[in-house]
């Protein structure tokens, strides 16, 4: 185990060194983050405030696993507070193939039901209330966006690659993104998103960025809707990578035998 | 209440027991606090529901092995003999990764439809007050055990119900809900028939094998099983009208399907029901005959918090005569349509049930705004309007109604 875990922080140190004396372009940089090892399998809690304008606050808890299965991913997520969505349940199956869905399954312990949802038209819409769309909370493939490296500067002391995105699919709820990415760890710290009239819609603030068993994570995500005023905060806890973790823990069944 | 918790525990203890000793022991509690009221929106402005409860769901599990607890404390103002401590479901359950039983008193679910019933029809309905209630407390848990051997891709499920449940019915007449008619000329007793003896033939038992692929859902489901909801003969004892209820053996072989389409869903199901009870004309036997059931949905997400959904479901009798009360072809159909604002603190959604054979609607519309993490507060409007079919009995019960619900 040990040795996999300096494996992969060797990997991941070899993986950034070079970039900087390297030529690259916009979308390599950015498939260079997404590259960024993470482990087989993950595990964490997370704890979502949501911030209206007027400074209230509402919570959502989550507890979720992941598995990596080629470049498609699984995960499996609860909620555990408040109390009304506790147990609700999401099941993914997220493929990396340009075009196609991914499979999506909800289970509702009120209803003892399982749902299959939609895999495409959600990832559009914001994550039970949160700033965070499903495509901001999933992974996305690089070629779903084309991508331009405007500039080299520093943010919070920090050097970084300034890349932005616009998106193939003109049905993105941003017509284009910034994204502020670390040179030393390849990293996003800031992203900017634009809406279709080009004005600033929201903003996404990461920080506490630590390695965590020799990988780099990212433990407070801040996304804050500049038009609204509305914010979100996750802060991510207890993060773990490479568990033993069974696959048939992101089956439909395990779904709706809960935590 | 004492009987189930020291079944439970009796059983529980060695089942805990065996789990693994180093895994921890997990304890949780949820539930919450409602109180429901709903006036009558036409002439008399009297009450139709008043009640609140306490609903506590209690799990305690250790490795594999485990048991849950929900139960319901109810003050129901209107109908008295509702009030009290009602246990839910009370099971326990062990297994692994690819096997589990759970034994108990529990809610079974199949199917894909959404309010309506084709392959669902394990666990029956409680129509106390009708379709008023939220639909999750409309189910009645069955006691029984379900086995489950689950792969990636696949579960069987092996359903074992050793004494049926059968739906719930108000046949009080001073139940605004009452399931007794009231414009046939002369009064009209119901009473809900004898239950079928609780011998070992007369267990349910079914099995289901459910496919979860890449872009497409299906299940193949088959049940010995009851019509659960009875079919009523009439006799005339010279002052009133006699309707006794009736159940009688029926066996289901049906299947279901979800499939993904970009932003829809598309949902159906099958069933054949063979030898099902047909309601008799008066003073002849119950018939029994067979009949297809078929239902078609299709889920619209449409981003920005919109989501839309239609359903419609058709039932034919076969060999049907003119001695039978039911209906050959019966046509039925619902529509949602749902849109969260401020940030999933306000829900508001409009649910129809519309009976497309005889005309008439039934539709729940639904304002929930969340004051904070535990607290709700709903407000809604139930229409009803028919002239003739199932809706007709209720068409002066429109009402409005105010939920309050904290959870913790």
């Amino acid at each position: 185990m040990k040795a996999k875990m300096f494996l992969s922080a060797l990997f991941s140190v070899m993986a950034v060194m070079p970039l900087s004396a390297q030529n690259l372009s916009g979308r390599d940089i950015m498939q260079k983050a997404k590259d960024l090892p993470d482990g087989d399998t993950r595990y964490a809690e997370m704890e979502l405030t949501l911030i209206k304008k007027n400074g209230d606050k509402r919570v959502r808890k989550v507890t979720s696993w992941s598995i990596d299965e080629g470049k498609d991913k699984k995960s499996l997520m609860f909620f555990t507070y408040p109390g009304d969505v506790s147990g609700t349940g999401f099941l993914t199956w997220d493929y990396d193939e340009i075009g196609k869905d991914d499979d999506k399954w909800l289970y509702l312990p009120a209803m003892k039901k399982t749902r299959r949802i939609s895999g495409s038209s959600s990832k559009t819409d914001y994550f039970m209330g949160t700033d965070f769309t499903y495509n901001d909370m999933g992974s996305r493939n690089v070629d779903e966006d084309e991508h331009k490296l405007l500039r080299e500067e520093e943010r919070d002391g920090q050097k970084c690659w300034v890349i932005e995105s616009v998106p193939v699919d003109k049905h993105e709820i941003y017509s284009r993104k910034v994204t502020w990415i670390r040179q030393d760890c390849c990293v996003p710290v800031y992203v900017e998103f634009y809406d279709k009239l080009d004005k600033l819609h929201r903003a996404l603030t990461i920080s506490e960025i630590s390695q965590v068993q020799g990988f780099w994570t990212k433990q407070r995500m801040e996304m804050k809707n500049v038009q609204t005023g509305h914010s979100t905060v996750i802060n991510v806890l207890n993060p773990q990578y490479d568990l033993k973790v069974d696959k048939s823990l992101f089956t439909v069944a395990k779904l709706e035998k809960g935590l | 209440m004492k009987r189930i918790l020291f079944i439970l525990l009796y059983f529980l203890v060695p089942v805990l027991a065996v789990a693994q000793e180093s895994e921890p022991l997990s304890v949780g509690v949820k539930g919450f606090v409602d109180t429901y009221h709903a006036l009558r929106s036409g002439a008399d402005h009297d009450w139709m529901s008043s009640r609140s409860r306490v609903r506590g769901e209690f799990t305690i599990s250790r490795g594999g092995a485990g048991a849950f607890i929900s139960a319901n404390m109810v003050y129901n103002s209107l109908l008295k003999e509702r009030s009290g401590l009602q246990v839910r479901e009370a099971y326990m359950w062990c297994g692994n990764e690819h096997w589990d039983l759970r034994a108990g008193r529990q809610i079974v679910t199949w199917g894909v439809a959404d309010g309506l019933r084709v392959n669902d029809i394990i666990s029956p309905m409680d129509y106390s007050e009708f379709l008023a209630q939220d639909y999750d407390d409309i189910r009645i848990p069955v006691n029984g055990m379900r086995l489950r051997y689950m792969r990636d891709r696949w579960n069987l499920e092996v359903v074992a119900v050793p004494v049926a449940s059968f739906f719930e019915l108000p046949v009080d007449a001073e139940n605004p809900w009452s399931v007794v008619p009231r414009d046939m000329g002369v009064p009209v007793v119901m009473n809900m028939g004898s239950e079928p003896a609780r011998k070992f033939e007369n267990m349910e038992f079914g099995t289901r094998l459910s496919m979860f692929l890449s872009g497409v859902d299906f299940s193949l489901s088959a049940l010995r099983t009851w019509n659960k909801m009875p079919v009523f003969s009439t006799t005339f004892d010279g002052t009133n009208v006699v309707a006794t209820g009736h159940y009688r053996r029926m066996t289901m072989l049906g299947a279901d399907v979800s499939l993904p389409l970009g932003e829809f869903v598309i949902r159906a199901e099958g069933a054949q029901y063979f030898d099902e009870a047909q309601t008799p004309a008066a003073g002849t036997d119950i018939p029994c005959s067979g009949s297809l059931n078929t239902l078609i949905g299709i889920d619209w997400y449409a981003g920005n918090d919109w989501n839309l959904s239609a359903q419609y479901s058709y039932k034919f009798i076969e060999d049907y005569t003119p001695l039978m009360g039911s209906t050959e072809h019966t046509h039925m159909g619902t529509f949602r349509i749902s849109k969260s604002l401020l940030n999933n603190t306000l829900s508001l959604q409009s649910f129809a049930y519309m009976d497309l054979t005889d005309g008439g609607i039934y539709n729940r519309f639904t304002a929930d705004y969340a004051l904070n993490d535990q607290m709700h507060v709903m407000l809604g409007y139930d229409l009803f309007h028919a002239e003739k079919g199932m809706f007709k009995m209720y068409a002066d019960n429109s009402e409005y109604w105010l939920k309050l619900k904290y959870s913790f």
